[in-house]
């Protein structure tokens, strides 16, 4: 699986080693130390997924995304100092896919960047399609309609939503929405899942949606439910 | 506080009063050997002068006499004739009325007035002449009181009791004037202590030029200075563990980078496992600091049932994945709590707690957490099985990088120390306390006590 990324972060040396590290995987790894030089590059060319340090020099790292959020859908990888919750939540909330705690095992990094790509790579299943009232799912164009007009996801937002209206109804578990929609397992303490629900809900009310609701289960997850 | 105002104002009125008294005293006293000296002398010399008028001019003499008295003089001297009228035909002094009417009365003594009425004793006649014609004329001196003849020992008794009181109110108010600026020192004094450096006395006590003044002036550069130190520390541990982040996160890199040449070699799973560590111990430091520095977030009402729930899976999940799968994690709740406080950090608080002690706890253990609610108290109660801690250590146990004695040459008890520490911290943060006990059998319990919200 070759693919382009791009990474933004200060840190020359640590980009170049991370380039070392994923060049074996056929990850192309091209580096920007400046948010403004990485939006450039951005508009420039096209990359599969973006690595983002959220504690950039000038531009900082949000910044970025919310920029980048106005006119691209990348996958976007960000990377926050561990601690620093503000940030991770902040990030999700803009768009982030994921995140990762700096220092990062690199291991960790190439397994999240494969599990994003391999997500967002379209499905040719039979299934391809799903509908639930308003609601209309094309897993192979990526793309979600509410009556007709169509609803801008993120890539992980679009996993949620399409793990969940395939089973409408049922409880789908917080550990199986992350395995799914992040491709990774759910950790402690990891409430990425919930912000990405909370944002999913958000774009989904703003379309006039409100009719299947997404009703969280306490302790358990989260369910699809058309009313009656 | 109290009993410095009181003894200063005792003190002040203390002065003041004796101060009163012995004036009162020694002023009485003066005035009334003023006017014996006065009767003795003065008047005694001018009543050669009358007796010489009356021999040489009669009763006109003795008229002219008495009209060329100076009037300056604190004494009246009247001269009552035998018919009662007084020679300038002056209006007689009731208390010469009253001396004259028991004229005839040989014997003084007996009808002495009441000890009270003091105006109204009768006048002593001070002496008689009699002219040529056997014409009696009677000398009365009556003390000349003027304008002020309001002024007598009853209104001074008044005037006495009056001042006493005032001197009273004054010594309170120069009493508190002195203990009330100490109080908003005090207050000062501990709002810094419990961590509000911004906090200024003058703002407090006014602005003020005198000594008090001066004091909060300086006391305000200390606070100043006192402030600026502890910024300083707080920012010196964020930036010291943001800048160690950067090579920790290319030494990790690297290491991965050798592993792949060389192969994998156990030492690498140490090191591994080592920058792990460090950058946990970061992470608590980073934590730690940030609780000690002041922010400007507001509280916000939450669940706290919800939050302790939360933490539970958790750490239930955690020991799942990190070989403390034999730990059971119980959890008791009885009601339903909200409190009104920062969530974030009060969620780090009771995980950094149950995580202690899950990892204190013996491989089948069972940790049991208590959420109830006792009057306005939200408790939150974390109980193991291990071996508890020295009672000696029980108070230590939340300092930072504290470890308990039993468990220096325990290398599998590693943590960085400074769990409990950030818990403490953010626990006060939320406006409660936290504590710990040994229980009997074996175990600690550690004990979050919270202010629920009304």
């Amino acid at each position: 699986m070759a693919a382009e990324l791009l990474i933004i972060d200060d840190d020359l040396e640590l980009t170049k080693m991370l380039q070392d590290f994923l060049a074996p995987d056929h990850l192309d790894l091209t580096a920007c130390h400046t948010g403004e030089d990485g939006l450039e590059t951005l508009h420039s060319r096209e990359f599969d997924l973006l690595i983002l340090d959220f504690m950039l020099p000038g531009m900082s790292g949000l910044d970025v995304l919310k920029e980048l959020r106005q006119r691209s859908d990348i996958p976007v990888i960000m990377l926050t100092a561990r601690g620093e919750d503000i940030d991770r939540i902040l990030g999700l909330e803009f768009g982030a896919d994921d995140y990762l705690a700096k220092p990062f095992n690199p291991r960790e990094l190439v397994a999240r960047i494969k599990a994003i790509l391999r997500r967002v790579q379209p499905s040719h299943g039979s299934d391809s399609k799903h509908v639930l009232g308003p609601l209309e799912l094309d897993a192979r164009t990526r793309t979600v309609t509410a009556n007709g007009e169509p609803i801008r996801l993120t890539g992980t937002e679009f996993e949620i939503l399409s793990c969940m209206i395939a089973r409408p109804g049922a409880v789908v578990t917080r550990e199986l929405l992350s395995e799914q929609a992040l491709g990774r397992r759910l950790l402690p303490y990891d409430r990425s899942i919930d912000t990405h629900i909370s944002n999913l809900r958000g774009k989904l009310e703003r379309a006039g949606v409100s009719d299947p609701a997404i009703i969280s289960q306490r302790g358990v997850g989260y369910r699809l439910l058309p009313k009656e | 506080m109290r009993s410095l105002l009181v003894r200063i104002f005792l003190a002040f009125w203390l002065i003041i009063a004796v101060t009163i008294g012995v004036a009162a005293i020694s002023g009485y006293s003066y005035s009334e050997r003023l006017r014996e000296a006065l009767e003795n002398f003065e008047v005694s010399d001018s009543l050669l002068e009358a007796s010489e008028s009356l021999r040489s001019g009669g009763r006109k003499g003795l008229e002219k006499w008495l009209r060329n008295l100076p009037r300056t003089s604190p004494m009246n001297i009247y001269v009552i004739d035998q018919r009662g009228r007084d020679l300038l035909e002056r209006r007689v002094p009731f208390s010469i009325v009253q001396a004259m009417r028991r004229f005839g009365d040989r014997d003084e003594r007996s009808r002495r007035p009441p000890p009270d009425s003091d105006t109204l004793r009768p006048a002593r006649p001070l002496t008689r002449l009699i002219d040529a014609d056997g014409r009696v004329y009677t000398f009365f001196v009556v003390p000349n009181r003027g304008k002020s003849s309001w002024f007598n020992e009853r209104t001074a008794s008044y005037f006495l009791i009056f001042a006493i009181f005032l001197s009273a109110g004054v010594s309170y108010l120069l009493a508190r004037a002195i203990s009330n600026p100490i109080s908003r020192f005090r207050e000062a004094t501990n709002a810094i202590s419990a961590g509000n450096f911004d906090t200024r006395v003058t703002a407090l006590v006014g602005e003020r030029k005198d000594e008090i003044g001066h004091l909060a002036q300086d006391f305000d550069s200390m606070a100043d200075e006192l402030q600026r130190a502890w910024q300083q520390k707080t920012e010196l541990a964020r930036n010291v563990s943001h800048e160690l982040r950067s090579p920790l996160a290319r030494l990790r890199v690297a290491l991965e980078l050798a592993r792949r040449k060389a192969g994998d070699l156990p030492e690498f799973s140490k090191m591994d496992n080592e920058t792990e560590m460090l950058d946990e111990l970061i992470g608590q430091i980073l934590d730690y600091s940030k609780l000690e520095a002041r922010s400007d977030e507001l509280p916000a009402r939450f669940n706290l049932t919800d939050l302790v729930e939360r933490i539970v899976e958790d750490v239930r999940y955690e020991c799942r994945a990190s070989g403390f799968d034999g730990v059971k994690v119980e959890l008791a709740i009885e009601s339903v709590l909200n409190i009104d406080g920062f969530a974030p950090s009060l969620g780090s608080a009771i995980e950094n707690v149950v995580r202690n002690a899950v990892r204190y706890s013996p491989a089948d253990g069972v940790v049991s957490i208590a959420l109830r609610q006792q009057a306005s108290l939200a408790i939150i109660e974390v109980t193991d099985q291990g071996s508890g801690v020295e009672a000696s250590e029980l108070d230590s146990l939340f300092e930072p990088f504290f470890r308990s004695r039993s468990t220096l040459d325990d290398k599998s008890m590693v943590g960085s120390g400074l769990g409990l520490a950030i818990a403490r911290r953010a626990v006060q943060k939320n406006g409660g306390v936290i504590s710990a006990r040994n229980i009997g059998g074996g175990g600690l319990c550690v004990t979050i006590e919270l202010p629920v919200s009304a």
